[in-house]
């Protein structure tokens, strides 16, 4: 990207640097043309009407010798006739004759440096004409420019060098910064700490932490709300709860009491509705922050009592198989997963069923599963069991289809793997599996 | 016994009214904290039931007040929280600032009667020696146990796993916490040990309708006596 740029200001130096340098390198070779055109001007005689050069065949070898170029001349009368030298030496094309000119042309099929001096022969003024071939001065047109562009070229490279460093250097906190919001949960909103990145990039973390900002606000609002709309809903189901079973404890005519029991249930439901409503308020990402080091035993341990009046009322017999396993969580959370996971296990299984409740470690890390002996998942179903309000096709059960979304959901929250298996012959096993730790 | 309800919602406060008058207590109800410290400065309750989520003064500054302004002058008054918030703080708070008990609604009915019998019988027994569990009476201080007013034979470490368990009515006792509450100094007592004295003490109870229910790798949990 840097580049082309780069490499014309790199033509743009040479040339700057090329033009200036070449010009009295030029004007030093044509005066050295002029100096050869003015000591033959010197060697003119007048014979007769007219004049001749009277050159010496050892001036003539002399001034002809050069190391590189051939070099030619011609010697004109006062009207332009030729004198002596190499005919067809071209004139220059303008300019008075008594001045000195240098030009270009060319001359038995080559390009020469050409200039004409004038020459004093009697009273009149002849014309001296000097030329020479073009090789050292286009060895000297190299030289300058290879002289002047390999500098250039270095800077050039050097500044690439240093661009490209500076600008991997400069980027190089940019790049962290994506690669820190990359490697973010789409639940962590927090801040970004603007202490690393550059001077240039703090208008954008600052930018980008006040949309986190807002964005967490937003989602603490909807998460309050649905806690407390939860919350709300409990005081009033006790009420309901509290005058159902009431009325259920005193006589009643058999379909009196077969709809009240009806509407019982449906309080009972509803509660549970609301429970889970308000885990999934809290299991949702940017909500938890309530984590801490956990044992799933003894959180087992404080539930069961709950879950055994559950199970008694349903005939189930409910065991529990409790290992050491440690785990970082959030209590809340994790005592819904494991009261949804058993809760599913006791509805589930028959009247005379087995349910047992496992903690504990294996492979490295923390597990916990319900076993039952239900009719179990059919395996097309496993999947689709773990999403929300899905219930299989055909289950009696009372449930709302929230139950191991939860879970799963909650697991989630926590790194942990959740898994569906056949439990022995019959019925399922739900298995949460922590991270090594 | 006299009982006193503190909650705001009105059907639940009359439900709850109901049930405990069923019980055979004498129940007031107010909507409002400031009430409840007022009618407990100058009466006597056995047992407050408290709501937490209370209009102006909350559940817990009712609580705070409970106990810093009447120290227990007229014996013990145990308060049972209600909360529509389940947060863990809560409940750490509640406990912390001196509730007795905990419970969330909605809730069974059964398990509230429970409770407040639990409750009621905690208090009775820092002065009473005497606990009755349906037909069951033990004279803690005699150290003699009566089934249906016949004297009931019970060997010491018997009696030690019911003592236990009636201190936990409705809750699961794990076998640990039996262990530790019966064995002495230098005893080595087997989970087979508690077993075997489980299995003697249903034989003992279990025709008089008192049922022991084995929570299966945990440990036992006496139910409530519902009666033959």
């Amino acid at each position: 990207m840097l580049l082309p740029p780069i490499a014309a200001l790199l033509v743009l130096g040479a040339l700057v640097a090329y033009y200036p340098s070449i010009e009295p390198a030029t004007a030093a070779y044509d005066q050295s043309l002029i100096d050869v055109g003015i000591s033959l001007g010197s060697y003119l005689r007048a014979a007769g009407q007219g004049y001749r050069l009277e050159l010496p065949a050892a001036v003539d070898q002399v001034l002809r010798r050069d190391s590189f170029d051939t070099v030619y001349y011609r010697v004109l009368g006062p009207n332009g006739e030729g004198i002596a030298g190499d005919d067809g030496l071209p004139e220059p094309l303008n300019g008075a004759g008594d001045a000195v000119l240098a030009y270009d042309t060319s001359y038995k099929g080559q390009n020469v440096r050409a200039v004409a001096v004038p020459a004093q022969c009697g009273l009149d003024s002849c014309r001296v004409l000097v030329a020479e071939t073009l090789v050292k001065r286009k060895r000297m047109a190299r030289d300058i420019l290879f002289s002047t562009l390999l500098p250039e070229m270095l800077i050039a490279f050097a500044t690439i060098l240093i661009v490209w460093f500076g600008v991997k250097r400069g980027l190089g906190p940019l790049a962290r910064l994506s690669e820190e919001i990359k490697a973010r949960s789409p639940g962590d909103l927090r801040p970004i700490d603007a202490a690393g990145t550059p001077e240039e990039a703090r208008p954008l973390v600052s930018a980008l932490n006040e949309l986190l900002q807002e964005v967490s606000q937003a989602s603490r609002n909807q998460q309050r709300f649905l806690a407390n709309a939860a919350h709300q809903l409990r005081t009033p189901l006790a009420g309901l709860q509290a005058h159902t079973e009431l009325t259920l404890a005193k006589a009643l005519p058999s379909e009196v009491r077969a709809e009240l029991e009806q509407v019982h249930q449906a309080t009972i439901r509803t509660a549970r509705l609301a429970n889970q409503l308000l885990a999934l308020a809290r299991a949702e990402p940017g909500a938890r922050g309530n984590a801490a080091e956990l044992n799933l035993k003894s959180l087992a341990e404080a539930e069961a009592d709950a879950w055994v009046h559950q199970a008694l009322a349903q005939d189930v017999d409910l065991g529990f198989e409790l290992e050491w396993a440690p785990v970082h969580g959030d209590a809340f959370l994790l005592r819904e997963a494991l009261a949804n996971l058993v809760h599913n296990s006791i509805e589930y299984s028959p009247r005379g069923g087995h349910v047992t409740v496992r903690t504990g470690r294996r492979d490295g890390g923390s597990f916990l599963e319900v076993d039952d002996d239900g009719p179990g998942i059919p395996l097309a179903e496993r999947e689709r069991v773990l999403e929300r309000f899905y219930r299989v096709p055909g289950t009696s059960g009372t449930g709302s289809g929230l139950g191991l979304a939860i879970v799963r959901e909650i697991a989630a929250g926590h790194g942990a793997r959740i898994s569906i298996t056949d439990a022995g012959a019959k019925g399922c096993r739900v298995a949460i599996t922590f991270p090594h730790g | 016994m006299r009982l006193l309800i503190v909650e705001d919602d009105a059907p639940l406060a009359s439900g709850l009214r109901r049930i405990l008058e069923a019980e055979g207590h004498a129940v007031d109800v107010t909507s409002r904290g400031e009430q409840a410290v007022l009618a407990a400065a100058q009466e006597r309750f056995d047992l407050v039931i408290l709501d937490i989520g209370l209009p102006q003064m909350d559940g817990f500054e009712v609580l705070r007040r409970l106990r810093t302004a009447s120290p227990e002058k007229n014996g013990p008054m145990p308060v049972l929280v209600l909360t529509a918030r389940d947060a863990v703080d809560d409940r750490v708070r509640g406990l912390d600032l001196g509730a007795d008990d905990y419970m969330v609604k909605p809730f069974a009915m059964p398990e509230l009667t429970a409770r407040v019998r639990a409750l009621l019988r905690r208090s009775q027994a820092h002065g009473g020696p005497r606990i009755v569990h349906g037909p069951l009476a033990l004279d803690t201080v005699a150290r003699r146990a009566f089934l249906k007013n016949e004297p009931l034979e019970l060997a010491a470490r018997e009696w030690a796993v019911l003592e236990v368990l009636l201190g936990k009515v409705e809750k699961i006792v794990s076998k640990e916490a039996i262990i530790q509450a019966v064995a002495g100094w230098g005893d080595d007592l087997s989970p087979n040990a508690i077993e075997v004295y489980v299995s003697r003490l249903r034989s003992k109870l279990e025709p008089a309708g008192i049922k022991i229910r084995t929570v299966r790798g945990f440990g036992y949990m006496l139910e409530e006596f519902k009666g033959n």
